[in-house]
């Protein structure tokens, strides 16, 4: 409650460090799994072959630690510590940011889980060497499926309204026309991101690879 | 029914902090254009319960009656408001009315603001003019700042936008949205400009502006209309370029 203190308290750095993470590197990462899955839309070499250049990359241990893990854990960490200090009240005041408001923290902890779940099943579990078969094999599941459907549609929203939430809380969409603006983007983030992902999920479930057509005829 | 309308109130009471509340009902005599605070008025004129039961005029803050002084914030059917804004004929009843939640609690519909002014304080929401000489004239404002903020300058520290955020509770000193809006308003004068960068510190410490998390609640209470979500982002964009870029570029 100093009101001669010159320097951002820890509270605020952490709270800003929280905002930047969720899009960099997570949403980053978020966008750039969607794209190397894709690969699995056109065939299973394909998918075969993205998914082997990602798994001899230099440096990888660093850039998976520094890179994904680490900002992914202080973001779903600090995001509960925010939540627990937050207290909702949809009930009482029903607007459209305070529905989101509170989604958010849904979608954010759902979001974790499926993540911890899913770095065990497909990257632990394959010491970090999965292949198509595997995936397909694990969608054959009709529980892990739900929980791969409900985990990247968790995502999507969470990325989509935190693009939204970034935009206006660092005043990069200051007016209410472009917070509005950043609204409609935000929408559209989320909903790019839940349907390539189901389009993978899809993809791996029933062997459909509807980019087929993009490979030389032999 | 008797020819005579009735409006049913119902009221949170309680004597003192430590005290039990209570709800009491009321049974008052309709009039035209009435508002909450004619019914607690009626109610001081005669204190009896709908029950017949005799009991003591209700305490409650009001000044101004007309939404310019700030004083009657509570909640009115659930929702933070302005008891005199509050018209019987457009309101749901019986009428429930309870003291703002997220302050301390003096009597009945009484509640303690001082968290509000201490902020303001905290931020330095005031344009230094006094020395111990004659300063002289001051930087003209420009018409466009001008338009700016008067709109700003309109707020009346209710604590509605505080009362309907989720970040304002007991866990989080979250100054809100009107302290906020008042940085705005004193750092883009060109003269309240001179200490902008206090008071930017100032939002940047325990309960700043960090705390906001976009619910967007107080733009949609706030009795003066103002542009409380924009002040928010304004401020913020300040608040990081200061934090974050500061010891680069100065």
């Amino acid at each position: 409650m100093s009101a001669t203190a010159t320097q951002p308290d820890s509270s605020y750095l952490l709270r800003k460090l929280h905002s930047f993470t969720g899009l960099l590197p997570v949403g980053a990462f978020l966008a750039e799994h969607f794209w190397s899955n894709s690969a699995a839309l056109v065939s299973a070499e394909k998918y075969n072959a993205t998914s082997e250049e990602l798994q001899t990359i230099p440096f990888r241990l660093i850039v998976e630690w520094g890179g994904i893990f680490l900002p992914l854990l202080f973001h779903g960490g600090y995001g509960i510590y925010i939540w627990l200090r937050g207290k909702s009240n949809v009930s009482a005041y029903p607007w459209v940011g305070n529905w989101l408001y509170l989604a958010q923290r849904y979608t954010g902890i759902i979001a974790f889980a499926y993540i911890g779940w899913h770095l065990y099943t497909e990257r632990w579990l394959t010491h970090g060497k999965s292949t198509y078969a595997n995936v397909a094999e694990d969608m054959q599941n009709p529980w892990y499926l739900v929980f791969f459907i409900v985990g990247v549609l968790a995502s999507s929203f969470h990325l989509g309204v935190g693009t939204w939430n970034f935009l206006c809380k660092w005043g990069l969409a200051a007016t209410v026309k472009a917070q509005q603006a950043a609204g409609r983007f935000g929408a559209f983030v989320g909903v790019a991101f839940s349907v390539v992902g189901i389009l993978i999920i899809l993809s791996f479930r029933f062997d459909w690879h509807p980019f087929s057509a993009y490979l030389p005829t032999k | 029914m008797s020819e005579t309308k009735q409006v049913m109130v119902k009221v949170k009471r309680q004597a003192g902090p430590k005290e039990a509340a209570r709800w009491e009902e009321f049974s008052l005599k309709w009039r035209p254009s009435m508002n909450v605070i004619i019914c607690l008025r009626d109610i001081a004129e005669n204190p009896v319960t709908r029950d017949g039961k005799k009991t003591t005029p209700i305490s409650y803050d009001s000044n101004c009656l007309e939404e310019i002084c700030g004083s009657c914030a509570m909640l009115i059917n659930g929702r933070a408001r302005m008891a005199c804004s509050a018209l019987v004929d457009q309101l749901e009843q019986p009428i429930r009315i309870e003291p703002m939640s997220k302050f301390p609690l003096v009597r009945d519909l009484i509640v303690d603001r001082q968290f509000m002014f201490e902020s303001l304080k905290r931020v330095k929401a005031w344009i230094p003019i006094d020395g111990t000489y004659h300063l002289g004239e001051g930087p003209r404002v420009s018409p466009e700042i001008q338009e700016k903020g008067y709109p700003l300058s309109n707020c009346i520290t209710c604590g509605n936008c505080l009362e309907v955020c989720p970040q304002v509770n007991e866990h989080n000193q979250f100054v809100g949205a009107a302290i906020i809006s008042q940085v705005r308003l004193f750092n883009m004068h060109p003269t309240g400009a001179m200490n902008k960068s206090e008071r930017l510190s100032a939002l940047m410490g325990p309960g700043g502006i960090q705390e906001c998390a976009n619910a967007q609640n107080c733009v949609h209470v706030c009795p003066k209309g103002i542009p409380l979500t924009e002040s928010i982002a304004e401020v913020n964009r300040d608040a990081w370029k200061q934090a974050l870029l500061g010891w680069l570029v100065g």
